[in-house]
């Protein structure tokens, strides 16, 4: 896994990367804006191709999806890390617990799908005066994120020395690195990535969902008398990467599962996902 | 570029008129809650979206409920689309094929996966004459485009964009030395960007 990083652009731009490659490629572009350009200039290209695969939808799907995203309020313009949510395309690290309340407030009923005009222009003027606030505040965070931005998506990360980013950066990248999969239901996918060398284990997720209310995930390794030890807990919502604390040179297997808000000190439920080191 | 990205994104053009409103301000719109914007855009992306959805997963009525999670994702990132980054069509693109790819990669469709694609094939309708000539002239630019790859370039960029395969995937499918897939997907992109004149 030691190969040129930057020769991945083109596989990254078309989806061709596996979980773990494009967890690597995205951490790799967060500090090098070469790539960066060059990847924006590749979606482009790509994209043109979609032009020989034109087809008409069904005519049922469009007032299914007019019926739809007249339930969902957008999310507000991602300004400052605070507004990142758990389930944004790109996400590496925990988001900040911060802030819920402005974004929480549903602005419309989910029953009544009537709309009236002045009822639209006041939720327009409550959107813009939170603009101004969050205008702000990034002033306040600009001296520790940047902005980077894939394909038009734009993604808050911490650029500073994150150690734990490093971390998982080194454990994915080392020759010993060994990857395990697991499928979760919903078809999201978790590999652990682990360096034995190292001495520790990395889980990197796609398209996982969000715990229930009030729940958390919570990793485990398994040692050889079958034992969990808790790994830390690890947000869900899209694709995370997450170095599971502890020794995991030894271990026998790696799990997750819901468990109560602040975790547990054994598993109380049935992992959503286990693989063996085998 | 495609003929919707040519329209200037930045002023507010008067609506009503025969052009159409570029696809960037209904964005913006939609970001508010305007719903009316949204069906506008909906009514100029949905065939490039569904088509390529399709494409790549194969299965109609996965297609379709791949196809509606798109537009739900569109509806709620709109504000986060960043015209710097790129023209917004090629930010939906973007969001509708790694959506697609996630789909077919998941065991669920993997069992749809090598079903006939021409059996569901469904023709492209056009609302007008005129904007099936200029859809014609599009596809033929890019099939000339793609003439001036390798072959090798051209089957490992198909693979992986329109089938959804990942570039191990597509060296073993070419009987690539390992870690060349991806070289050819990359010179293969780069000399469909230089032909085209992809600009952003």
């Amino acid at each position: 896994m030691s190969e040129d990083i930057h020769a991945l652009s083109g596989a990254y731009a078309v989806d061709a990367l596996d979980d773990v490659e494009r967890a690597r490629f995205e951490r790799h572009l967060a500090g090098c804006p070469a790539c960066r350009a060059e990847v924006d200039g590749l979606v482009a290209a790509a994209s043109e191709l979609s032009v020989l695969t034109e087809a008409a939808p069904p005519a049922s799907l469009r007032a299914k999806v007019l019926a739809e995203i007249a339930t969902v309020r957008p999310l507000p313009p991602l300004t400052a890390p605070q507004a990142e949510s758990g389930d944004d395309a790109v996400t590496s690290a925990p988001p900040a617990p911060s802030q819920p309340a402005a974004e929480a407030a549903p602005a419309e009923s989910h029953g009544d799908q009537g709309r009236h005009a002045d009822e639209l222009s006041e939720r327009r003027r409550s959107r813009s005066a939170r603009g101004l606030a969050r205008g702000w505040r990034v002033v306040v965070a600009a001296a520790t994120v940047a902005v980077l931005a894939m394909g038009g998506f734009t993604v808050w990360r911490q650029i500073d020395k994150d150690p734990s980013r490093a971390l998982a950066d080194q454990v994915l990248a080392a020759p010993d690195a060994t990857r395990y999969g697991a499928r979760l239901a919903g078809g999201a996918t978790a590999t652990i990535v682990r360096s034995t060398s190292l001495q520790k284990a990395v889980i990197v997720t796609s398209g996982m969902a969000q715990p229930p209310t009030g729940k958390v995930f919570q990793l485990w390794l398994q040692d050889a008398t079958g034992h969990m030890t808790s790994a830390g807990l690890m947000p869900g919502g899209g694709d995370q990467v997450v170095v599971l604390s502890g020794d995991a040179s030894h271990s026998k297997g790696a799990g997750i599962t819901v468990e109560p808000a602040g975790g547990s000190d054994q598993p109380t439920t049935n992992p959503i996902a286990f693989v063996a080191f085998a | 570029m495609s003929r919707f990205s040519v329209v200037p994104s930045g002023d507010e053009s008067p609506e009503g008129a025969t052009r159409p409103v570029p696809l960037e301000q209904l964005l913006r719109r939609a970001a508010t809650g305007d719903e009316t914007a949204f069906a506008e855009l909906y009514d100029a992306v949905s065939s490039r979206l569904f088509g390529l959805v399709r494409r790549v997963v194969r299965d109609p009525a996965q297609s379709e409920e791949v196809t509606q999670e798109v537009f739900l994702e569109i509806w709620r990132h709109s504000a986060r689309f960043d015209p710097s980054k790129g023209a917004a069509l090629a930010w939906m693109l973007t969001i509708a094929h790694r959506k697609a790819v996630d789909r077919v990669r998941s065991a669920e469709a993997s069992r749809n996966r090598d079903e006939g694609y021409g059996a569901s094939n469904q023709d492209v309708t056009h609302d007008s004459t005129a904007e099936a000539v200029v859809e014609r002239l599009d596809a033929e630019r890019v099939h000339r485009a793609l003439e001036t790859l390798t072959p090798v370039q051209r089957q490992a960029l198909e693979l992986a964009y329109l089938s959804g395969y990942t570039h191990t995937e597509v060296a073993t499918m070419l009987d690539l030395p390992l870690g060349t897939a991806k070289t050819r997907i990359r010179d293969g992109l780069i000399r469909l960007r230089d032909t085209l004149g992809v600009t952003l």
